[in-house]
C-alpha cells in the first residue's frame, strides 16, 4: 500500500536540492552546508506551519533563503559588505571535505558570489533550481515584475563573467 | 516587461500563445538576438551542469541524521538529549530500587509493588508495564521527542510474532513485549554504578539489554516508518 510521504521524508529528499540551493547562495560549500543544517533543523521546529497538500520544497527553500539574508544581514553589520580579497581565495573551498569542489563549479560560484544578494537569489531559484517566476514572486514576497528584473540584471553580469564568448 | 524582460521571459518559457510566437519570430529575424538567446542558452545550462554536481553529491550523514534520527535508540537520545532538556522522573528512586531487586526475577510472581503509580504491576503471575511506563511504550515513537521521562528504543517483532520495544530511563533500561492489551516485561537492567545519569549513557545499550534483544528479534529493527504504522495499528 502507498502511503504518502512523511515530512521528514519529505526532507530527506530535498536535501539534495537544498544543498544545491545553499551552494549557489554561499560562499563555499561548508558554509551551504551549515545553512542547509539550520533550515531543516529550522524546518523541523516550524513543522506544524506547513500545510500538507502545498509544496514542501517551496516552504523550505523559502526558509533557507530567509535565514541566510539574516546571516548577510548580520555579517553584513560586521564588516564590509565585499569579501576581502584574501577571502575571495576560499570561495569554493571546503575545509570540512563535504563536497569536493570542481575547478568549474568554484569558478561559477565566485561568479555568483559577485552578483548583488538580490539578484543571486533569483538567478538561483529559476535558473538553477528552475522554479517559476511566480513560483519565485510568491516564494520572495515580491511583485513578478521585480523578480523579472532582478533575474535580467543577474544574468547579463553572469554572462560576461563566466559565458562563452 | 521592458523589451529585455519579455526577451528573456520567452526564453525562459515563461511566454504562452501570441506572445510568445510574436518573440520567437523576432528572434528568428534578428541574428543579433538569435545569438544573445544562444549565449543565455548555454549559460543557464552551464550554471545547472556546473550546481549538479552539487545535488548528485552524497549528502553528509549528519544532515540526514538531523531529519531522520538513526532507529538506533542510543544515538538517537544523545542527539535529542543535547537539545531538550531532561525532564527528572518522579518517583527514580522505585525505579532504581526495582531494578536492582528485581533483575530477571520476574515471574515470581511474588513481587508486589507498594506504590499507586508504580510503572509496573503484577498480573497473573507476570510483570506488566504500568503507568508512565505503559504510556511510554503505547504511544511514544524513538523517532519523535520523548513527552516524558521514558525514552524508546528500538522496537521489533520477536520470534513469536509480538511486538517489543527497548525502553530507557533515568536508572535503569529494559524491554518489554506487547501481550494482549499490555506490555509484558522481558527485562529489567539497572544503570551501570556511578552512571547517575542513564540519559548519559549514550555509548551504548546494556550489554544484558542487548543480549536479550538479539536471542529474541526476528528480522530487523523497525524503521521509524514500521514504529509509526505499528503504534496505528495498536502494536498488534
Amino acid at each position: 500500500m502507498d502511503q504518502p510521504l512523511s515530512f521528514e521524508d519529505g526532507l530527506v529528499e530535498l536535501l539534495p536540492r537544498l544543498r544545491r540551493f545553499a551552494n549557489a547562495l554561499t560562499r563555499s560549500p561548508a558554509d551551504a552546508d551549515d545553512l542547509v543544517q539550520m533550515a531543516i533543523e529550522r524546518a523541523l521546529r516550524s513543522q506544524c506551519q506547513w500545510q500538507p497538500g502545498t509544496r514542501l520544497d517551496s516552504w523550505v527553500y523559502r526558509i533557507m533563503r530567509n535565514l541566510w539574508i539574516d546571516t548577510v544581514r548580520s555579517r553584513s553589520r560586521k564588516e564590509t559588505f565585499e569579501a576581502p580579497p584574501e577571502e575571495a581565495e576560499q570561495v569554493g573551498e571546503d575545509p570540512s571535505g563535504t563536497l569536493e569542489a570542481s575547478a568549474d563549479l568554484k569558478r561559477v560560484m565566485g561568479a555568483m558570489q559577485q552578483l548583488p544578494e538580490e539578484q543571486r537569489e533569483v538567478v538561483a531559484l529559476i535558473l538553477i533550481e528552475g522554479f517559476g517566476y511566480k513560483e519565485v514572486s510568491e516564494m520572495l514576497d515580491l511583485p513578478i515584475g521585480t523578480v523579472s528584473s532582478r533575474l535580467v540584471r543577474g544574468r547579463t553580469a553572469l554572462l560576461t563573467m563566466v559565458g562563452d564568448r | 516587461m521592458s523589451p529585455d524582460e519579455k526577451f528573456f521571459a520567452w526564453l525562459d518559457g515563461e511566454l504562452s500563445g501570441a506572445e510568445a510566437a510574436e518573440m520567437e519570430a523576432k528572434v528568428a529575424a534578428d541574428p543579433e538576438l538569435g545569438h544573445l538567446a544562444e549565449q543565455h542558452r548555454a549559460l543557464g545550462g552551464k550554471l545547472k551542469s556546473v550546481f549538479d554536481q552539487v545535488a548528485e553529491a552524497p549528502v553528509p550523514k549528519h544532515l540526514i541524521e538531523t531529519v531522520r534520527p538513526p532507529a538506533q535508540v542510543i544515538d538517537f537520545q544523545a542527539a535529542k538529549n543535547a537539545r531538550e532538556p531532561r525532564r527528572s522522573w518522579p518517583a527514580a528512586a522505585q525505579w532504581a530500587a526495582m531494578a536492582a531487586t528485581l533483575v530477571l526475577g520476574f515471574f515470581a510472581g511474588t513481587f508486589t509493588p507498594r506504590y499507586d503509580n508504580a510503572p509496573v504491576k503484577v498480573q497473573d503471575g507476570a510483570i506488566y508495564a504500568s503507568a508512565s511506563l505503559n504510556q511510554a511504550l503505547s504511544s511514544e515513537l524513538a523517532s519523535a521527542p520523548a513527552s516524558g521521562p521514558v525514552r524508546i528504543g528500538l522496537t521489533y517483532r520477536d520470534q513469536t510474532g509480538a511486538i517489543c520495544r527497548t525502553f530507557t530511563e533515568a536508572k535503569s533500561s529494559g524491554l518489554a513485549c506487547r501481550n494482549g492489551a499490555g506490555w509484558q516485561l522481558r527485562g529489567l537492567f539497572p544503570a551501570p554504578e556511578g552512571q547517575a545519569d542513564a540519559y548519559r549513557m549514550a555509548a551504548g545499550m546494556d550489554s544484558n539489554l542487548a543480549a536479550l534483544v538479539d536471542s529474541s528479534i526476528a528480522g530487523d529493527p523497525f524503521d521509524p516508518a514500521q514504529e509509526k504504522a505499528a503504534r496505528r495499528q495498536g502494536w498488534k
